[in-house]
């Protein structure tokens, strides 16, 4: 009995520590921004012209800061959606202020938006843009908050708000 | 590394008879020497001595402790490290796992009997592969950008394209991407090592959005995306290989085993019969391995054009009014606020493409580090929110695509033949260039006013006289970014090489010679001429020269004008008051003319009057391009 008990007492928690696990490790699962900066400047050009590499050092940060998300290269799929929103929030933002483009399509194909739902999904995004993106430095478990809850909001799209 | 120094493993009942029928067996079949093999360990036959050796450094890559050199070798110990069980970790697996691709040629050569040669499950390998999900492999060519004449010089990865994937969605793909790993931040340090092989070259998997956003929008370079046509059974294979790489390095070399060069090594294990890196034997330009996968017959099923962000931005630009222009630049300076009557005023979809491109515009100089106002990142959320209100669809004009791809321009390499006079004396010439466009080759598939030209020989042979060195050029670029409203760049050039002219001794010797210049460029007659003007300084050391040097400034100036498709013309003057050791103001001006006779042949014509060492003298010259 007493086996029984803890049991489902584990069983009872386990989904909400998942959750809260999952809540508090988005900021540790990032792809990171620092190195993402353009190498202006022409002696980078002169060296880029003859060696062909600037952009291998940024490849090797990238790969050194996700440990725990991705496993061989590969984002584990819990944290597909978070991870695409976090390497690309100015696209996102910038789709969702047009109502349509590549990076808000994936982003719909990610939580599993059905075709007849993309309409809505891109309206509520685009009307609520601001409330998403209040800027587009702004962090990822915002967004995912944000997005979840607008989503919510609407009788179409509140299904897939347990998606991610 | 040999079986004994694998940590933790256990080998499971091994079975030396069976292993000694499979070794036989391979030795009856040659697996050693078949191409199937050979490409896998990568194994390339030696300058000088007999046999091969492998490109991989890596040990852990060879099973035997003779594996990078003897092919036989490996393979037996590759099929004695099947039996060794290793406990998978993020860290670990069994060789039968780590080998994957070995494991699968082999079985189905030989036929593992799998009681007697227990088959692993590859847990980690599985999970991974399901997380890529291929369907299908595109070689992905990121090509150049306007201001940025390195980016000419190309790279390529490879994506994986995904089974629920649409055009819609190739972001969501996964790319392996080949690049010297390291955190080095100094260019020069950077390109030193690299040239040298200072640094290990290893294969990464990384989502397509990231590749995009560090190419397409921080770069600006346009990307080529060239559809492979392989079998579900070819993208395994060529997955399994990647799979064995993973964890394996390449000292990397930027002119041979660079990124391009090993991706090709990865896609010809795809079929046993496709042999692409044999070409490239002294060095690689990316692209032509990119002409080395689309010249395969039946190999490139698509291609399919993604202009970079700046791109698009000209694209449209040149699709709008005057006025609308002039908004869009008003609102990216924050000289008018996107609540304005006159942007209202506008019909709908004017005023979302008005506020698109103004947005990312100023992305765009955020990105390339030269915003115009103190805080883009609130101007750009102000210009978002402004679109957001507005109920039009997306105003992107359809994509232009170039007229010709990076694969489809001329050849890189270039020789001349030609004949001339100079000072009243003639000669014949013969010009050699291995790499790879300058200001006056036909632009089609690459940048127009962008020129690398790398070791660059001319020689001359006068008519009575001997056959000498007229120049021998190793590195000159020369980039010459149009300046409008919108995209400023600096133009520049560095040119380092030795050159004849002539000197106040009297003779014309060929003298070491370091240039550089700076200045501006402005398209005019809507495109088809290019005027720039540059500050310019030089060196030059040789000893007939009063003091063995002498040191200059100056400037010079020109028009590129494209009098027709096929024929280009460069009219130029340019001085160099030479003011310290010898003393001279060499200075010339002249007309080169090229006329395309087809996508790999030309002809030069070029006269100048120039006047050094205070003589002034003549020289024409008629040449013959091909490029190969």
């Amino acid at each position: 009995m007493k086996k029984l008990v803890m049991a489902v007492s584990v069983l009872a928690v386990f989904p909400v520590a998942a959750m809260a696990a999952g809540e508090n490790n988005i900021g540790a699962c990032g792809w990171g921004s620092k190195v993402f900066e353009g190498q202006g400047g022409i002696a980078p050009q002169v060296l880029g012209a003859t060696t062909n590499g600037t952009s291998g050092n940024q490849t090797f940060a990238i790969t050194s800061g996700t440990s725990g998300c991705t496993q061989d290269g590969a984002v584990s799929s819990n944290w597909r959606t978070a991870m695409f929103i976090d390497g690309n929030k100015q696209k996102l933002a910038r789709d969702m202020s047009v109502g349509s483009g590549e990076a808000l399509d994936s982003l719909a194909h990610l939580i599993g938006v059905d075709t007849q739902d993309r309409a809505a999904f891109n309206r509520v995004a685009k009307d609520n843009l601001e409330r998403i993106f209040p800027s587009d430095e702004v962090a990822t478990q915002q967004v995912v908050v944000a997005l979840r809850e607008v989503m919510g909001a609407d009788a179409r799209l509140a299904r897939y708000t347990a998606a991610f | 590394m040999s079986l004994l120094l694998l940590q933790g493993a256990a080998l499971a009942a091994s079975d030396p008879a069976y292993l000694a029928e499979l070794a036989a067996k391979s030795r009856a079949l040659k697996l050693a020497e078949r191409p199937e093999w050979l490409k896998l360990l990568h194994y390339v036959p030696n300058a000088l001595a007999p046999g091969v050796h492998s490109l991989v450094d890596s040990p852990n890559f060879f099973n035997a402790a003779d594996g990078r050199t003897h092919p036989q070798s490996e393979l037996e110990a590759t099929l004695a490290a099947f039996y060794a069980q290793v406990e998978e970790t993020p860290e670990r697996q069994s060789p039968q796992c780590a080998f994957i691709a070995r494991r699968a040629w082999l079985d189905a050569e030989l036929g593992f009997d799998p009681k007697r040669l227990p088959r692993q499950d590859c847990k980690r390998y599985r999970e991974w592969y399901a997380a890529l999900n291929p369907k299908g492999l595109t070689l992905v060519f990121a090509s150049a950008y306007l201001n940025n004449p390195s980016s000419m010089y190309g790279h390529t990865l490879l994506r994986v394209d995904a089974r629920d994937q649409d055009e819609r969605t190739r972001l969501l793909a996964y790319t392996i991407n080949y690049a010297a790993a390291t955190d080095e931040t100094s260019g020069l340090v950077f390109a030193v090592r690299g040239l040298l092989g200072g640094y290990p070259g290893t294969f990464s998997v990384l989502p397509y959005y990231l590749k995009v956003r560090e190419y397409s929008d921080l770069e600006n370079r346009d990307l080529w995306e060239y559809e492979l046509a392989f079998t579900p059974g070819e993208v395994e294979r060529v997955l399994m290989h990647a799979w064995e790489l993973r964890p394996a390095y390449f000292e990397y070399f930027f002119f041979d085993e660079n990124c391009s060069y090993h991706l090709l090594r990865l896609l010809q294990v795809a079929r046993p019969e496709l042999d692409l890196a044999a070409p490239f034997r002294w060095w690689a330009l990316p692209s032509d391995t990119v002409r080395a996968v689309t010249g395969h017959p039946g190999l490139t099923a698509k291609v399919v054009y993604r202009p970079a962000n700046a791109t698009l931005i000209g694209q449209r630009l040149a699709g709008m009014s005057d006025k609308e222009r002039s908004l869009t630049k008003e609102l990216s300076l924050r000289s008018l606020s996107a609540s304005d009557s006159r942007l209202a005023a506008l019909p709908e979809d004017r005023a979302a493409a008005v506020l698109e491109t103004s947005h990312d515009y100023v992305s765009y100089r955020r990105a390339i580090g030269k915003s115009d106002v103190p805080d883009p990142a609130e101007l750009a959320r102000e210009l978002r929110v402004a679109r957001s209100r507005v109920p039009a669809p997306d105003q992107a004009p359809g994509v232009t695509q170039p007229a010709a791809r990076p694969d489809q321009g001329h050849a890189s390499a270039r020789s001349a033949l030609g004949a001339g006079r100079l000072a009243g004396r003639d000669f014949y010439e013969l010009r050699m260039r291995p790499a790879y466009h300058d200001i006056l080759d036909a632009d089609e598939g690459y940048v127009r006013g962008a020129q690398i030209e790398f070791f660059s020989l001319a020689l001359r042979h006068y008519r009575g006289g001997s056959t000498e060195v007229e120049s021998f050029i190793p590195l000159d670029i020369l980039s010459l970014s149009p300046r409008d409203e919108f995209f400023q760049s600096w133009s520049w050039r560095i040119a380092a090489g030795w050159r004849r002219a002539f000197v106040r001794e009297g003779g014309r010797p060929l003298a070491g010679t370091v240039e550089g210049g700076m200045g501006g460029a402005w398209p005019a007659a809507g495109g088809r001429l290019l005027l720039y003007a540059m500050l310019d300084a030089g060196t030059r050391l040789h000893s007939d020269l009063e003091d063995d040097y002498a040191l200059g400034a100056g400037g010079r100036g020109g028009a590129l004008f494209d009098a027709s498709p096929r024929w280009r013309m460069h009219a130029y003057a340019r001085a160099l008051r030479q003011f310290l050791g010898e003393h001279d103001t060499p200075a010339g001006l002249g007309l080169e003319n090229r006329f395309s006779l087809g996508r790999d042949l030309a002809l030069r014509v070029d006269v100048a009057r120039s006047r050094e060492a205070g003589r002034s003298f003549n020289a024409a010259s008629i040449s013959l391009l091909l490029y190969h």
